[in-house]
């Protein structure tokens, strides 16, 4: 690890101004991908912000017909949490399946939708429930948050606050993970929500995406022989050692079948 | 495509084209302009031409946490003035490891303007390639991506629409 100055301030506008003054800064919310990338030296920022102390980014809350969670808040809490298990079991799931018990102990919200790694597990969740996201400037619906491969639609030194998510009618989350690092090889949420169905996948793309296909064919008939014949495109998805574009491709309908399965 | 080399490097390689709404001379024109490759390059903070062929770069590569500087050089060869060349850049990132990749560009006249095809390939070592294998291949598909799209859009404007 390189010397960094280090900052744990108490409020949004302390953070954030303490990111502003730092030429290369960095915030730190759970850091389990920043502090392994700190360790092996691949990225040197001059000051390093807590964001822990700030009372702001915690707590869960039931509000009108959903659920926030606030960006400091660790998998395993979402996990627990008995009112996101009561009215959005899919959630708890998922966060219940993240990782080791070291990630989902320290691991946040914010922190894992801020860095959106393309295999990560809740890019599904926020664009498969219709989430919103508040920042520190605006309010974000999820379809426009994620942008790219590990870009979103946050500013320079704008930080996550907190997402809500409002009760799908049904939904389930399922993954093939990679049994090592328990990252999404391919991971699908579909849920029936207010809007409709949404279909959501991450792991398979550089980037969380939808499949507007399926989501027509299940707003027909929720059953797992709509979406059985729906084919999915291999050329922009994701190749390396643990699987090919085409295996994903093909994983992504299998996991959205069995998604439809436990809900239908 | 991703294969491993061997335990401490991993390698790709792929094909793509873009359509530059310019004559094929402005397009070969900006592909040898150190200025227009600096601001297409992704992450280039320095650039100087050392010869007719050679050309020294620092480019920071951020993808995700990751944040790397590597310093190396770009060469150019197989110069067919103006119908393609073989540019090919190799970089060490301090601790983080070394990359290097290059690409044969082809140019050839279509009703738009100009076809610029390109065949990459691109390989890392290192730290990088021990923790990024899973993300090499889009991170090589996304730079270049950018690259030839940044290019496409400096040579147009420089040259304006092909009448």
């Amino acid at each position: 690890m390189y010397a960094f100055a280090y900052q744990r301030p108490n409020t949004l506008k302390e953070a954030e101004a303490a990111f502003n003054a730092g030429e290369d800064a960095s915030y730190l919310a759970g850091g389990q991908t920043l502090i392994p990338t700190l360790k092996q030296r691949l990225r040197q920022p001059s000051v390093v912000v807590d964001l822990g102390a700030i009372a702001a980014l915690k707590g869960i809350a039931a509000t009108n017909g959903g659920i926030s969670v606030g960006a400091a808040v660790c998998h395993a809490d979402v996990a627990a949490a008995p009112e996101i298990r009561k009215l959005i079991p899919a959630l708890a799931r998922l966060a219940s399946q993240i990782g080791d018990p070291q990630v989902r102990n320290r691991g946040t919200l914010g922190g894992s939708i801020a860095n959106n790694d393309p295999a990560s597990d809740y890019p599904a969740a926020l664009v498969g429930l219709g989430a919103t996201v508040h920042t520190s400037a605006r309010d974000l619906a999820a379809d426009e948050f994620f942008t790219g491969m590990f870009e979103t639609a946050l500013a320079s030194g704008e930080l996550v606050v907190k997402v809500s998510f409002p009760a799908p009618r049904r939904a389930a989350y399922v993954k093939f993970r990679n049994p090592a690092s328990r990252y999404a090889i391919v991971g699908v949420m579909v849920a029936e929500t207010a809007q409709g169905v949404r279909v959501a996948v991450t792991g398979a793309g550089p980037c969380v995406f939808r499949i507007p296909e399926m989501e027509a064919a299940l707003a027909k008939t929720f059953s797992i022989g709509a979406i059985q014949n729906i084919p999915i495109a291999s050329g922009e998805l994701n190749a390396d050692i643990h699987a090919t574009a085409e295996y994903r491709a093909h994983l992504v309908g299998v996991m959205a079948e069995r998604a439809v399965a436990m809900i239908a | 495509m991703l294969k491993a080399i061997d335990a401490g490097m991993l390698a790709m390689e792929m094909k793509g084209e873009h359509t530059i709404p310019a004559t094929r001379a402005a397009v070969w024109a900006a592909l040898n302009d150190v200025a227009i490759l600096k601001a297409a390059i992704p992450g280039c903070d320095s650039i100087e031409r050392l010869s007719e062929t050679e050309i020294e770069a620092t480019v920071t590569a951020k993808v995700g946490p990751v944040k790397a500087s590597f310093k190396g050089l770009v060469t150019l060869s197989d110069l067919d003035p103006p119908n393609g060349y073989t540019i090919r850049g190799e970089g060490k990132g301090g601790v983080a490891g070394f990359a290097k990749g290059g690409a044969k560009v082809r140019l050839t006249d279509v009703a738009e303007g100009t076809r610029l095809s390109y065949d990459v390939d691109a390989s890392v070592g290192g730290k990088l390639a021990q923790i990024g294998g899973r993300l090499i291949d889009s991170t090589a598909k996304k730079l270049a991506d950018e690259f030839f799209a940044r290019l496409g859009k400096l040579a147009a404007g420089s040259a304006g629409p092909e009448t």
